[in-house]
């Protein structure tokens, strides 16, 4: 057993890590997020130059190949950093369902471009307040002449106002299947918005679309469906574990140079304790975030694993977060320090894909 | 004992109903339905603190004499139960609940005829200038400076954290007039007739939910009457001890909560619990909001203790566990709001939570004001004394129950 990144994969990390202390400090980050587009595509060609984004693809895809472990090893510093750009949405979920499609179809020629960068792809698969198991879904594509007609609503797309191709989820007979559509189609509606923890997404309506027999990735796709969702689902998490630990250590520093009656606020006994309760919390969560890594990269991972670091992140994520604010007293229920945008982006991460509420309650249903 | 308001209060609840029911204009209505604070947003809460006035409603807990109303401690929580209800937006509390309050009790025959019509009326905002960047928790280490000069004291220093300092016009504060003995001595209390003394600027501080709503004060050589001293020079500390009472007091807060837990309960009808049903009809579900319900519930048996004049509000530690218990509950309300609302709480939707909006909310009022609401009340635990600070107070009277 060894659950430590490799050289590669620590000299992979470093490198990302200092990419981002030097070109996406805090400051920088903001002025990112409250730039009309949301996001840089400088960034996305610096990440495109690193191989960041051919990283999670085959080989024989153009890829690098690349193991979640991989992926965790970058993605933690992304959520430390608060990332803004369409990594998760991009390569983690649009991207990876393009990839299921077969070569030569439009979909692979589209994940080409999202691997050079020149195209941003998004996954329109949650529907209503949220989408935490393929069944809920309730878009449908019916057959017309040679090709498709689309009807249905998508919401909380991430990436969804900026992607050039849409993977869409829809039941096609009763099954999951994907689409690859163009968001300028006829009759899709696209309302964009930022995001509490500084991601653009949209809702996107389907108003009996009418899209080309190509751009079927997969009919009955419920299975890999399921597999692009865990690895996302991994890769949330793996951002939410960095944002944790991030705030455990800017917490730590505060709490021992905030001095309050005359002394560090960390030598009292109640804030020395929230700041262990929120260490073992960030040890809880990185070792299961580790674990279930391992898990996945050997195939071993089951709907219960997924469940149980969904499940746990969301929940300790929270709990360190809140603790995080609290600690900080004013200063942290403000927009100026990086701690309460930390706290956002792990909340958000817990409501995408099914929040912890419902994977603990799964973990006990799945006996 | 005896549990029941009494019937000659139906007619007075009638009277109360029929007036919350036609008052509020539509924008006072949607100020109150788009509240994610305690602080409503500040031109429709004092439009309605005026159309209250006119009432003689604006302050019910004040002395008759004084503009009160006179009311029982029953037609007071009534009165507050049918206005949460209506989720209309909850007066801001430093002027008829702080200064107002104090004045009334310890301020001189002049201040009180200077300040208090202002405040009955919200024709006045105060704010509250007490904490500094190095003094929260430890408010009587404040530093910054007042030197008397001739009828005037010249102020030096800045505070922070000072609640809409940029709607207000007048200001309540704590400075430092003497450092040569203990801290909570040389502190005075000053009352400002103006947020635009020559010297004097607000920077608004963004708070994480998006909205301005504390503020950072500059002072630079800014000089303001003595007239406006509460007390004696440097026995200010006791005087804002006097207020804090006022501050922390109890009431009648769980009608808020109570409404929170029907809008939770609300959200859950249209959320799918991911096991075959809406939330509204998981088990889960139902536990988590029974423990939920039930704990508001023994909150607002103690709130009706405490306000029918039972001994456990002459307990020290009565304020501190009010406090305590209410902050939690607001906090674990606006989780579950959050939770169940789904990813419909992640859109940020600062514009269409403006009072007047002219952009459609994306989904539902409760997911407009889920994630803002929850955000927003993470402050519960730290302001008006923290919860820390408070479990120690609180810790300091075990045993002496009587
Ligand atoms: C939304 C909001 C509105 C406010 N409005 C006003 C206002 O209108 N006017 C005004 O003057 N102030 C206002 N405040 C300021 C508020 O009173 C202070 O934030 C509060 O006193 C805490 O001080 P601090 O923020 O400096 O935190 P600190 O005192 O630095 O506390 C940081 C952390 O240390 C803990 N801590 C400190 N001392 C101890 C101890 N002895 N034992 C255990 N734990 C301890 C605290 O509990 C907290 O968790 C407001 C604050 C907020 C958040």
């Amino acid at each position: 057993m060894d659950f430590t990144f490799s050289d590669e994969q620590q000299m992979l990390r470093d490198s990302v890590s200092a990419f981002l202390l030097k070109n996406y400090d805090f400051d920088r980050r903001n002025a990112i997020v409250r730039s009309d587009a949301g996001w840089s595509r400088e960034v996305w060609q610096q990440f495109a130059k690193l191989g960041l984004l051919a990283l999670p693809f085959a080989e024989d895809r153009g890829g690098l190949g690349g193991s979640m472990a991989d992926l965790v090893a970058i993605a933690e510093p992304f959520g430390a950093h608060l990332l803004a750009e369409h990594y998760t949405a991009s390569a983690m979920l649009g991207g990876a369902a393009l990839a299921l499609a077969g070569d030569g179809s439009p979909a692979a020629g589209w994940l080409d471009k999202v691997i050079t960068g020149e195209a941003i792809a998004a996954l329109a698969y949650e529907e209503g307040p949220g989408t935490p198991d393929p069944s809920l879904i309730q878009a449908v594509v019916e057959r017309q002449g040679s090709g498709f007609s689309l009807s249905g609503e998508k919401r909380m797309v991430l990436g969804g106002g900026d992607a050039d191709v849409l993977v869409v989820v829809a039941r096609l007979e009763g099954a999951l299947a994907l689409f690859a559509v163009e968001p300028a189609v006829q009759g899709i509606t696209i309302r964009p918005y930022a995001t509490i923890d500084g991601r653009r997404a949209a809702n996107i309506a389907f108003d009996t679309v009418a899209i080309p027999a190509e751009a079927l990735i997969l009919a009955d796709a419920g299975d890999a469906l399921r597999g692009v969702l865990d690895r996302a689902i991994l890769a949330l998490c793996a951002e939410s574990v960095g944002a944790m630990g991030a705030l455990l250590r800017q917490t730590a520093e505060y709490a021992a140079t905030r001095k309050q009656f005359g002394v560090p606020i960390a030598t009292f006994q109640a804030v020395a304790h929230r700041l262990a309760d929120m260490k073992i919390a960030y040890t809880k969560a990185r070792a299961t975030l580790l674990y279930t890594t391992a898990l996945i990269d050997t195939g071993r991972a089951t709907p219960k694993d997924i469940a149980i670091l969904k499940g746990q992140t969301g929940k300790l994520g929270r709990a360190l977060g809140e603790a995080a604010i609290q600690t900080h007293g004013g200063v942290g229920m403000t927009d100026e320090l990086s701690v309460s945008h930390l706290h956002k982006r792990i909340l958000a991460n817990d409501a995408l894909l099914g929040n912890a509420e419902y994977h603990l309650r799964k973990v006990g249903v799945l006996a | 004992m005896n549990i029941d308001f009494g019937s000659e209060l139906e007619t007075f609840r009638a009277e109360v109903c029929a007036f919350l029911d036609t008052a509020p204009t539509p924008a006072i209505r949607e100020a109150g339905r788009k509240l994610t604070s305690v602080f409503a947003q500040f031109d429709q809460v004092m439009e309605w603190h005026r159309i209250l006035y006119h009432q003689g409603w604006s302050a019910p807990h004040w002395p008759k004499e004084h503009g009160g109303t006179g009311w029982s401690v029953e037609q007071k929580y009534i009165f507050a139960e049918e206005y949460r209800k209506r989720d209309l937006p909850p007066l801001l509390p430093q002027g008829v609940g702080m200064v107002g309050p104090l004045l009334i009790d310890i301020g001189t025959e002049e201040q009180k005829a200077k300040y208090l019509p202002g405040i009955l009326k919200g024709e006045d905002f105060w704010a509250q200038g007490y904490s500094e960047p190095n003094s929260g928790s430890d408010l009587a280490s404040l530093q910054c400076r007042a030197v008397a000069d001739g009828d005037d004291y010249i102020i030096n220093g800045s505070k922070i954290w000072t609640t809409y300092a940029h709607h207000a016009n007048r200001m309540f504060m704590l400075v430092r007039t003497d450092s040569s003995g203990k801290k909570q001595q040389g502190i005075t209390f000053l009352l400002l007739d103006r947020m635009d003394y020559p010297g004097m600027t607000v920077r608004p501080i963004i708070g994480l939910d998006g909205f301005p709503e504390q503020c950072e004060v500059f002072f630079e050589d800014v000089r303001v009457p003595q007239s406006g001293r509460v007390g004696a020079e440097n026995d200010g500390w006791s005087v804002a001890k006097h207020l804090l009472k006022h501050e922390r007091g109890g009431g009648a807060q769980s009608p808020t909560l109570k409404r929170g837990l029907e809008r939770i309960r609300e959200a859950a009808q249209t959320t799918p619990s991911g096991f075959g049903t809406m939330l509204a009809e998981d088990p889960v579900f139902q536990r988590d909001i029974g423990e939920l319900e039930a704990d508001i519930a023994s909150f607002e048996h103690f709130e009706k203790l405490a306000v029918s004049g039972h001994p456990v509000a002459a307990d020290p530690a009565y304020p501190s566990i009010n406090k305590t218990m209410n902050s939690e509950l607001t906090q674990r309300v606006t989780v579950m709001l959050t939770q169940a609302v789904g990813n419909e709480a992640l859109p940020l939707q600062l514009e269409a939570l403006r009072v007047g909006a002219n952009v459609e909310p994306l989904g539902s009022d409760l997911d407009l004001i889920a994630m803002p609401w929850y955000l927003n009340s993470r402050a519960t635990t730290i302001y008006a004394g923290s919860n820390e600070v408070q479990r120690d107070l609180i810790a300091r009277t075990v045993g002496r129950e009587g």
